[in-house]
């Protein structure tokens, strides 16, 4: 097993040596990181946890060791109750997906702009086959408030099996987090994942 | 025998400061002097005292001081005055005189060290237009500097950390990393150019942006040292009541910064300052790790985060940028508190 031994080094010289033996590490490979100074395993911890990292700490004397296993990349985990709340199973699904990247359908006049996605969005229910996913950014998130003219037109969306993505960092950046009642929040590396494996993205 | 200082250290700069957690454990407990002439004190959180002598006039006080953050005396002057005087400058001020303070091991160095720490620091202020009119030594282990800066101001012109509104522009003058580098440098990982640059930034005065401010008419903006980006700005937010959102894509970093920060070059203040505003802050679950710790590395020196309202800020960056500060850049905006001070984005 690796022993990393940073006994009498400060920070952050503990960090760079744990961080580049995570590098090298192979999946599932557990090593020992020692300290003895207290400022370095509390800094240490903190590091390991916000990088979500398997350890675990043990104290003896002087000498504190952290046995830590490196696991690869967290898949994300499907949500069960994704799946589970779809009143009406029955519609079929295409290979695609619609990006909302605003909350106005075309260029030209603001008011015709949001009425037009009105339309829009009212009339993605009677597609034939409905979109797989559809994922809102930038202004976009806008139109999954509570106040917005289709919010009730999303829920229905969404109970017919399709699934909502509203970037989080955007319902943040306008301070609407507390309107967004349908859907999920989620991360830009999920939103580009959802994108590079759609056939096709239409964009209104 | 050529002097190296930085031999003598742990903590360099404003890395040294106490921890922002324990200061206003300790503050708490400190009266505050009421006097109708005292216009700005610790109360906002603030960088210097301004007290108003008469309508037309008042004085910004300020001392900062700290170990070396670099191996020659003479540099390591200059830094540290530069450092001091910002605080003047950050008020909208003009540094006026200033007094020396000085610890120095006169048993470990040499005095020609001595010296040239003080010639470097009476050379900075000279350029900042500042008269170091005395002083005072201790015979002290590990070496430490600053001054103590009187500058002046009007008093319907101040411009504090309480001035920041809804709707402003956040613009940063200069790059963040100097602590990060620092470290790097002691474990021989940084880059030369990267070292020197950092230097340069932080012998760098911000008089050219304390100008532009006060032509624009700010009224809320704070230096950057110590306590990180993201603890000053969470100081502003507070004493201005609102929430302020950074954007830490847009935030200029010096040279290899970010490398260094990705191979777990991050200094202790760093994790110091985490602790102090990770209860006022929120996390965008998209922000990368170093970019957040970025935030939170510790600054000597550093530029002026200034609260610009009215979308002057394309106006105030060119002047800035023109006016020799070329990393100015806008990083975040100002919004109606929300439930947390600060967001990390």
């Amino acid at each position: 097993m690796r022993i990393v031994d940073t006994k009498g080094q400060q920070c952050p010289a503990p960090i760079i040596a744990t961080k580049r033996t995570l590098k090298e590490a192979k999946k599932g490979e557990t090593f020992l990181v020692l300290t003895d100074n207290r400022t370095s395993l509390n800094n240490l911890i903190r590091f390991l946890k916000d990088n979500k990292t398997e350890f675990s700490v043990e104290e003896a004397g002087d000498i504190w060791t952290l046995r830590i296993t490196k696991k690869t990349a967290e898949v994300q985990q499907t949500e069960a109750e994704k799946y589970c709340n779809t009143d009406i199973p029955h519609f079929t699904q295409g290979n695609f997906i619609i990006v909302f990247s605003s909350d106005k359908m075309g260029e030209g006049d603001e008011e015709l702009g949001h009425l037009l996605m009105t339309n829009f969005i009212k009339a993605i229910k009677d597609l034939e086959s409905l979109p797989k996913t559809m994922v809102f950014y930038n202004n976009g998130v806008k139109l999954g408030s509570v106040d917005s003219t289709v919010s009730e037109h999303l829920k229905e969306i969404e109970k017919m099996g399709v699934g909502l993505l509203f970037c989080a960092t955007c319902v943040k950046y306008y301070s609407i987090e507390e309107k967004i009642k349908t859907g999920s929040l989620s991360n830009m590396y999920e939103i580009a994942q959802v994108m590079a494996s759609a056939a096709h993205i239409i964009k209104p | 025998m050529k002097i190296d200082l930085l031999k003598m250290v742990e903590n360099g700069g404003c890395s040294a400061k106490i921890s922002p957690v324990q200061l206003e454990e300790m503050l708490k407990f400190l009266p505050l002097p009421e006097d109708p002439n005292i216009l700005v004190n610790i109360d906002t959180r603030d960088d210097a005292g301004v007290y108003k002598v008469n309508e037309q006039l008042a004085l910004v006080f300020t001392t900062d001081f700290f170990p070396p953050v670099c191996s020659d005396p003479y540099e390591f002057g200059q830094i540290a005055a530069a450092n001091s005087i910002s605080d003047v400058y950050a008020m909208g001020g003009t540094p006026v005189i200033a007094l020396n303070i000085m610890m120095f091991p006169s048993a470990k160095l040499p005095v020609e060290a001595y010296g040239d720490i003080l010639k470097g620091g009476s050379d900075k202020a000279s350029e900042a237009g500042t008269r170091i009119i005395g002083g005072h030594t201790i015979d002290d282990f590990t070496p430490k500097y600053g001054l103590a800066v009187i500058g002046y101001i009007h008093p319907d012109k101040i411009i504090t950390n309480s001035g920041a509104k809804p709707g402003d522009c956040l613009i940063l003058t200069k790059p963040l990393g100097t602590g990060v580098i620092l470290a790097g440098q002691r474990l021989n990982i940084a880059a030369d150019s990267d070292v020197n640059e950092a230097l340069r930034l932080m012998k760098l005065l911000n008089k050219s942006g304390a100008e532009v401010m006060v032509k624009y008419n700010i009224r809320g903006a704070t230096d950057i040292t110590g306590f990180g980006l993201a603890g000053h700005s969470l100081k502003m937010a507070k004493a201005s009541s609102v929430s302020i959102t950074l954007n830490m894509n847009r935030v200029p970093l010096i040279g290899n910064t970010y490398a260094l920060i990705d191979q777990g070059c991050i200094p202790g203040a760093a994790f110091r300052n985490l602790d102090y505003a990770e209860k006022d802050t929120v996390f965008d679950p998209d922000l990368d790790y170093n970019l957040k710790m970025a935030a939170f590395d510790a600054q000597t020196s550093g530029g002026l985060l200034i609260s610009v309202p009215g979308r002057k800020e394309k106006e105030l960056l060119l002047e800035l940028k023109n006016s020799g500060l070329t990393s100015s850049a806008v990083i975040g905006n100002v919004s109606d508190f929300n439930g947390k001070a600060l967001l990390l984005i």
